[in-house]
């Protein structure tokens, strides 16, 4: 695991990795546990139908038609917030602390002191990146899948991962924010805060856009609105929006690459 | 090694914001000596470090190690450098001996017999975690980790912090190997004893100029002491205020204290007349060393 850089990085985060994934199954494994009792429930079904559309849709829950129902049961408990909060919060953690962390600790001047050339360092560390949120999203995926299975839920184990992947990606674009800001300051504290502040902003602009008229036109510079949007888990993919969140993803990232190799490093 | 200078600095320049950090450093290392660059804390001495090895960028001016460009060709340089940073901090979650390793890979592979040789010359036990290590035993690390790849340069920030004196001394004999070996050091200190003890040239830096560069044995004809002599029973002044290079002479219950100037040997010839009971000299501090510079420079114009 010391054999260069990307595997080092790994290797620093396989506890981390671990824990967030036991967290990820373990909620889970909770939710599906109830799932059972809800459905014989049709009362609960009836009251979160009477609430008011614009509450639900605050809570990214505006698609929710049958609350019930396995897909409108799990995209309302987990995907529409838990599952991609989750994510995003290890993920703008890791990101945030990559480059900027190691700058603050000092631990990066003896790193770059080795024949190794700084765009190398960006890579590595947002390849880790990446790994890291597939690991969490393929955890999350199989614990949901042994559920399923298991107390015999109808849901598409190809719908479940399809939406774990939009969760990745969505935490992605925030992560890579982090990151990207880290590379530009070398600040943690404020990468992780404005990477942090704008995942609560979008979050809320999409979801005061379905209801605020004057915001209607503009849900669609939130990330999060190009993740809910498509209602993945009932419809499946919807490639524009996957790509636009990988579009952000990648564009943070290519800007992290020039913006460390120019700067000064404190160290 | 062929290049008459192993680090040449012209007009290197480097300002943060609008703080200085260094200004017009002009600097000139060569093959095989062991440079020393002496400054107080804040002088200068990391910025220059660290615009060598392409940290931190100059405002103005530039910097060549074996030649090449800092900026250019700054992975090219770091393989044949081999670096200690000042403020040491080490990851905290692994231990010495997969530090190292780590390291090593980086630089595609080591020779663990000399990593082993070294560990064992500091007395340092690679195999505990670096989190629970003193801040000597961190510092031994971070000069196995300089030294271990046996590069053409060392530049080494402060390398004696918290080592105690008998590592301190296997430190120094160290440097003096690496120097046989032809292999060049460049070294910051803010500890005059110790660049004297082991460097051929220093450098001395102050508020972020070059103020000299001298020979130790310049810089030691041009030292101030300050020395107590201790004798059997009173002596007479006037044999004392002739003596070239000696002032504030003061004598109170068989002491004499004065400053001295460059040799001591007249002063040490005039006091053996009398029955001398013990010398004690103190050596001069590095502001001492500055001011008898900058005096220097006033009595020229």
């Amino acid at each position: 695991m010391l054999n260069n850089m990307f595997l080092k990085t790994l290797r620093d985060q396989r506890r981390s990795i671990l824990y967030w994934g036991i967290g990820l199954i373990g909620m889970a494994v909770m939710m599906a546990a109830f799932y059972p009792t809800i459905k014989n429930m049709p009362s609960v079904n009836a009251y979160l139908q009477e609430l008011p559309q614009n509450l639900k849709e605050l809570f990214s829950m505006g698609g929710l038609t049958d609350y019930s129902s396995p897909v409108g049961y799990f995209s309302a408990e987990l995907f529409s917030f838990m599952v991609p909060l989750l994510l995003l919060v290890f993920g703008v953690g890791f990101g945030a602390n990559a480059i900027a962390g190691d700058e603050e600790k000092g631990t990066l001047g003896f790193l770059l002191a080795n024949p190794v050339p700084r765009w190398r360092v960006v890579v590595d560390k947002f390849g880790v990146l990446l790994v890291s949120m597939l690991v969490l999203g393929m955890m999350f995926w199989a614990g949901m899948a042994v559920c399923v299975l298991g107390l015999n839920i109808d849901l598409s184990l190809l719908r479940l991962a399809e939406a774990t992947f939009g969760a990745m990606l969505v935490a992605l674009v925030f992560s890579s924010l982090a990151f990207m800001l880290g590379c530009v300051k070398g600040n943690k504290g404020m990468s992780m805060g404005i990477a942090g502040g704008l995942a609560v902003l979008t979050y809320f602009l999409n979801g005061l856009g379905g209801m605020v008229s004057a915001l209607k036109d503009y849900r669609f510079l939130s990330p999060f609105y190009h993740y809910v949007e498509p209602n993945t888990l009932a419809n499946g993919i919807s490639p524009e929006h996957v790509l636009v969140l990988i579009g952000l993803t990648v564009v943070f990232f290519a800007i992290s690459i020039p913006a460390f190799m120019r700067r000064d490093i404190a160290v | 090694m062929s290049q008459d200078a192993v680090i040449r600095t012209s007009g290197l320049t480097k300002y943060y914001g609008k703080q200085l950090g260094i200004d017009a450093v002009n600097l000139e290392v060569k093959p095989g000596e062991i440079f020393g660059y002496l400054g107080p804390n804040g002088a200068g001495k990391t910025t220059t470090i660290r615009t060598l090895l392409d940290f931190i960028r100059p405002t103005r001016g530039a910097a060549t190690v074996f030649d090449l460009d800092s900026r250019q060709s700054s992975v090219e340089i770091h393989r044949r450098v081999g670096y200690l940073n000042g403020e040491l901090a080490l990851y905290n979650n692994m231990t010495g001996e997969d530090l190292l390793r780590y390291l090593g890979n980086l630089r595609g592979g080591l020779d663990w017999k000399y990593v082993n040789a070294l560990a064992e010359r500091f007395q340092c036990d690679l195999p505990r975690r670096i989190q629970g290590l003193s801040l000597g035993n961190k510092q031994k690390l971070g000069l196995i980790q300089a030294f271990m790849h046996q590069p053409e340069l060392l530049i080494l920030d402060e390398p004696t912090n918290g080592l105690d004196p008998l590592i301190q001394h296997e430190f120094y004999d160290l440097l003096t190997e690496t120097k046989l070996a032809g292999r060049t050091v460049f070294l910051s200190s803010h500890i005059l004893p110790e660049v004297e003890k082991v460097c051929d040239r220093v450098g001395i830096i102050r508020q972020g100029k070059l103020v000299t560069v001298e020979t130790i044995e310049t810089l030691k004809s041009h030292s101030v002491r300050k020395l107590e002599i201790h004798f059997a029973a009173n002596v007479p002044k006037d044999k004392f205020v002739t003596i070239p290079g000696v002032r504030d002479i003061d004598i109170q219950n068989n002491v004499l204290t004065c400053t001295v100037v460059g040799s001591l040997d007249a002063l040490v010839k005039a006091s053996a007349q009398f029955v001398v009971v013990n010398i004690v000299s103190h050596e001069p501090s590095l502001e001492e060393i500055f001011m008898t510079y900058y005096e220097g420079a006033n009595h020229a114009k």
